[in-house]
């Protein structure tokens, strides 16, 4: 499998930003863009590599499924879970409206 | 100014002789650190008040004669990505502005447990992401051998607490070299252990296949004796491994005869490098030979792609771990959005540096439809070859003898415009990560004045030969009893 | 929906979220809870406070598992949690643990009853079942009134909750198969425990794609995606206002959209709420906090052992042993705790298709929403009941009126009856001077009877009936009559 040089366009990382919830200012955006380039252009070189049939590795270690009891514990008391909260209303979290258009 | 603390074990021995008090040593602790703050920034924060009232309580206990452990009342520092129940967690990152946590990592509660006072967090990388602590929203923390240079990363504040002797010894986390390189750079002691040895829950993730704690300490012998106190199985990490922990001082016998020592070929290249680190791993080598064990040669063919790998991998699980900061339910919030969409992105935008946007873009990236089999599959199937490169080389030695970096600490700001070229400072770290194996960085020398470290890498769960193989090194040599001139 | 029936092929799959029923979450020991105060049910995990790690709870594999069994699916022996990346203030991690592409069960079926016109019996057809996989639900957000439009409120006692998720084939052809297709899906969780699945507390959800295309055509038709309809009723109506949808479109030459749509119950439309331009790009990718899920075949099998006898097969016993008719066997399964009442009280009377009858006439009816097992009356009893009915002491009028105090207190029917004096009156004596009285006193009547007016018949016996309040036998009752008028047999 080979991928073509990953040209990283200006839109391209308005679309990543975008994906990642982050801002980018104009000059930032156009630095970022570049760094990602560069970055992608050094990590092209594992393309070189044949690895068919070569298994993943997500894992380094072959573990049993730890598994837990369904036994309850008690929860955090509310004041506690809401206690670094920026805004919060009763005990429940407080945020901008949420629009049926917005996917935040 | 105060003098520096001696390591765990001479400590120890103080406080059962009665020689000095936990309180003593607390403040020493706690004194030596304000002083050498804020030229060094080595700190985030120190806990004067707990860790004295902490120290007492030792210092009760031990006049019961109930000490909980040995180590009952030593002053330790915590690299602040390690939770710890009321204190502030930060990260060095603004999002996490006026985070406190509710509730206290395993690995810290193991210290707890042994007695051991933490009297301060320590500064990193924002997110433990970068080799060379500038990228913390406080600011850097400097090379105390040399305050023009870093003393890298991520665990730099962690090194150089150390190195500076305001703690014995310190936690950090090693996700590509973060906690051996500084060790390297700073002339102490890193420790990685094997991936799952100890508890990553309360460690707060970079990139969690490969994130693990690890400890920073004077000498082999007290790495031991600390990773004795933090290792062990946790049930409430899932990657945490069942094994039972031995006792590492124990294995500490001196004896490295008929030790196979692995060189991998591809780590000593011609040329490249700083040929004066080279040398004196080589020489740090010749050492343990002289002392009964054996150099072989081997071959870690995939070495070379190793960073790509590594920073494949490490953006796509940073990109998804850092989704939680959000401003809303911690941490820092925009105040100037009016939209939820606004919140996100304003608050995110604000809320992290530009490396960590660095590297979320990059996972983002590497995880997108289209792109995911090419750069994440692809990574992790070359993860596959450079782990197995290390079991067909295990077959032929017992250790890996490799220098932690190639080259002793570079200038502040040095790398800061080639994002490339710092990742590249990780390249004999980060293939150890990517396995999961144990390693240890042992000063072994000086390149112009800055300290040099020697990387021994073992199979899974083998810290017992790193340790046995480091400690009989510094049997033989005192590169590690050197402090930085000015604080000494 | 205009004419969509007769020129279009109705294409719907299913997506159904369905709660599991267990006590703590999925991947946090933070207690499951409904109607408890915001926040009240949240560890540091739920919050997705720093440092929190997953730890995934044995009693979801186990029901996971069991819910894989009971539909013909593959459980596999290695499954993987999966990150699905997204941003909403009620996601906490901003990823949701999910899976992906190697589920814990694969390619399975459930047996659904079509509903058909005009009496006919039912037909039963197999609709596959894609995937089922576990996966955690998201928490709450308030859009509460009192706030102004000023904000928006997030609680996250339900994040994390355990939910399986359950995706059909797209093996549906109408909205009534689709709301057989969820009744008996609900039926068969119940049935086998594995989830309470009451919709009105959110537990059991559905989201259809639908699509259309012209009939006898083999390719599938753009599908739209209706999201969170989340009553039987809702499913149907809405499905059926999208068909319609598209088929207007499709009527007018247009193309139908990728696109996810809202029901509005009160228009009875379906509602876009967000056009598909490019698909949603959620980054799944192997959750490296959790390693794979490994399942002992042995445990697999345990559980396949320890299966309650599954609605499908209970109804084929039903028919095949007991003799009900498909209509009377299906009607009986649809309701665990009747279809085991049922059996307890046909075993108990020995004619189950008797039984049956009384059960779907008479009993239902006087249970109202409770189930039988929680009234005072055990199977037993209703079998003496009915005895008693067989035995021609009690006629089945009396039966059903005795029906509601035993089912309330209890008690013996026999007792009962006799206590309110309901004992039938069959035998000929006792009846006979009831017959002679009546015909004496009413002799005008009789007269035309005999004179051909047929139905001075039912007057007759009214009167008779009434004399002895109730308890005579009817059937006794006609054929004295009959005699004694002189056109018995
Ligand atoms: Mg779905
Ligand atoms: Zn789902």
């Amino acid at each position: 499998m080979s991928v073509d040089a990953p040209g990283i366009t200006l839109e391209d990382l308005r679309r990543l930003a975008d994906l990642a919830r982050l801002e980018l200012g104009d000059g930032e955006a156009t630095a970022l863009a570049a760094d990602l380039a560069r970055i992608l252009g050094f990590v092209r070189q594992l393309q070189e590599l044949d690895t068919a049939g070569v298994p993943p590795t997500a894992h380094v270690m072959e573990l049993a499924t730890p598994l837990r009891e369904d036994e309850p514990d008690a929860p955090l008391p509310p004041e506690e879970a809401i206690r670094n909260a920026p805004a919060h209303e009763g005990t429940a979290f407080l945020v901008p409206q949420v629009l049926d258009s917005d996917e935040a | 100014m105060v003098a520096a603390l001696g390591t765990l074990r001479e400590l120890a021995h103080a406080l059962e002789a009665g020689t000095c008090s936990a309180h003593e040593l607390v403040r020493q602790s706690l004194e030596r650190a304000e002083a050498l703050e804020p030229a060094l920034g080595a700190y985030l924060g120190l806990r004067a008040e707990a860790a004295l009232r902490e120290a007492e309580e030792a210092d009760r206990r031990r006049a019961r004669g109930a000490p909980r452990s040995p180590l009952d009342g030593i002053p330790v520092a915590v690299k602040d990505n390690l939770a710890i129940r009321g204190e502030p967690l930060s990260c060095g990152s603004r999002i996490l502005r006026g985070y406190v946590s509710p509730f206290t990592s395993t690995a810290v509660a193991h210290l707890e447990r042994a007695g051991l006072v933490v009297v301060g967090r320590t500064n990193l990388d924002e997110f433990a992401m970068g080799s060379s602590t500038e990228h913390s929203c406080a600011g850097p923390t400097r090379n105390p051998f040399d305050p023009e240079r870093t003393p890298g990363g991520s665990s730099g504040g962690s090194a150089a607490a150390v190195a500076t002797g305001s703690v014995p010894a310190a936690l950090g986390s090693d996700t590509g070299g973060s906690v051996r390189q500084p060790a390297s750079f700073c002339g102490v002691v890193g420790l990685k252990p094997t991936y799952g040895r100890v508890s990553r829950l309360g460690l707060v993730a970079f990139a969690s296949s490969l994130d693990q704690v690890g400890v920073l300490a004077r000498s082999a012998e007290d790495a031991a004796l600390l990773l004795g106190v933090v290792a062990g199985h946790d049930p409430a990490d899932s990657t945490s491994l069942p094994q039972p922990v031995p006792d590492y001082a124990a294995a500490l016998s001196g004896d490295v005869s008929g030790l196979r020592i692995g060189i991998p070929k591809e780590y000593f290249p011609e040329q490249g490098g700083n040929a004066a680190v080279f040398e004196r791993v080589r020489a740090a080598v010749a050492e343990l030979v002289s002392a009964g064990a054996r150099e072989v040669t081997v071959s870690l063919p995939h070495t070379r792609h190793a960073i790509a790998t590594y920073y494949l991998i490490c953006t796509a699980e940073a990109s998804s771990n850092l989704a939680r900061y959000d401003g809303v339910r911690y941490g820092h919030r925009s105040p100037r959005a009016r939209t939820l969409a606004e919140m996100y992105r304003r608050t995110r935008s604000e809320g992290f540096g530009a490396e960590v946007k660095r590297r979320i873009l990059l996972g983002t990236f590497v995880l997108s439809a289209g792109y995911f089999d090419a750069y994440y599959r692809k990574a992790q199937q070359v993860r596959t070859l450079i782990r197995r490169d290390f079991e067909r080389a295990f077959e032929h030695c017992d250790l890996i003898a490799t220098p932690t970096t190639p080259e002793p600490a570079f200038r502040l700001g040095e790398r800061e415009r080639d994002p490339v070229s710092m990742y590249l400072s990780d390249i004999y770290t980060v293939s150890v990560n990517l396995a999961g194996l144990p390693a240890i960085s042992v000063p072994c020398g000086e390149v112009g004045g800055l300290p040099v470290g020697l990387q021994l890498i073992a199979p899974p769960l083998g810290e017992p030969e790193v340790l046995r193989a480091a400690d009989a090194y510094q049997r033989r040599t005192d590169w590690h009893r050197r402090r930085p001139a000015e604080a000494a | 929906m205009p004419r969509a029936g007769s020129r279009y092929e109705v294409v719907i799959g299913l997506e159904v979220h369905t709660q599991l029923r267990t006590r703590s979450k999925l991947f946090s020991e933070a207690p499951v809870t409904f109607g408890e105060k915001p926040n009240h049910a949240v560890t540091p995990y739920c919050l997705a406070l720093p440092g929190t790690l997953p730890v995934l709870n044995a009693r979801a594999v186990e029901l996971a598992i069991r819910a894989g069994l009971a539909t013909h699916c593959t459980v596999h022996t290695h499954s993987v949690f999966a990150r699905k990346n997204y941003f909403y203030p009620d996601l906490p991690k901003g990823y949701q643990i999910s899976q992906y592409e190697e589920p814990i069960c694969t390619g399975g079926w459930l047996e659904i009853e079509v509903p058909a016109a005009g009496g006919e019996e039912p037909q039963r057809r197999r609709i596959g079942i894609t995937r089922i996989h576990l996966e955690e639900d998201a928490g709450k957000s308030i859009h509460d009134e009192s706030l102004f439009g000023e904000g928006t409120l997030v609680d996250l006692n339900r994040a994390g909750v355990p939910l399986l998720e359950i995706v059909s084939e797209p093996d549906l052809r109408s909205p009534e198969e689709a709301g057989a297709y969820l009744r008996a899906l609900r039926e068969l969780l119940r049935a086998i425990e594995v989830s309470e699945a009451d919709m009105e507390k959110g537990q059991f959800r559905c989201d259809a794609n639908v699509s259309i295309r012209p009939e006898g055509s083999r390719e599938l038709g753009t599908r739209t995606e209706l999201k969170n309809l989340n009553s039987f009723r809702f499913v149907e109506e809405a499905i059926a206002a999208e068909v319609g949808r598209q088929a207007e479109i499709l009527d007018a030459g247009g193309r139908v959209q990728q696109a996810t749509l809202l029901y509005d119950p009160d228009r009875r439309r379906t509602r876009v709420m967000r056009v598909k331009e490019n698909a949603d790009d959620y980054r799944y990718f192997p959750d490296p906090d959790l390693v794979p899920l490994r399942i002992d075949p042995a445990r697999i099998e345990a559980i396949r052992a320890e299966l309650p006898e599954l609605p499908e097969a209970r109804r084929a016993r039903f028919e095949a042993e007991l003799g009900l008719l498909p209509r009377e066997a299906a009607a009986l399964v649809r309701n665990r705790s009747l279809a085991e009442y049922f059996e307890a009280a046909a075993r108990a009377h020995g004619d189950p298709r008797a039984v049956a009858r009384f059960l779907l006439r008479d009993l239902l009816a006087a249970l109202g929403d409770r189930q039988p097992d929680e009234t005072a009356l055990p199977p037993e009893g209703l079998a003496r009941l009915l005895r008693l009915v067989d035995d021609g002491r009690l006629t089945a009028r009396s039966a059903r009126d005795l029906l509601p105090e035993l089912l309330e207190r209890g008690g013996d029917p026999e007792a009962l009856m006799r206590s309110r004096g309901l004992e039938a009156v069959s035998d000929a004596g006792a009846l006979g001077g009831v017959v002679e009285e009546v015909l004496r006193e009413h002799p005008g009547e009789v007269a035309s009877f005999r004179a051909g007016e047929q139905k001075l018949l039912n007057f007759l016996m009214g009167q008779v009936m009434r004399r002895t309040r109730g308890k005579a036998d009817p059937a006794s009752v006609r054929e004295l009559l009959l005699r004694r008028l002189g056109q018995g047999g």
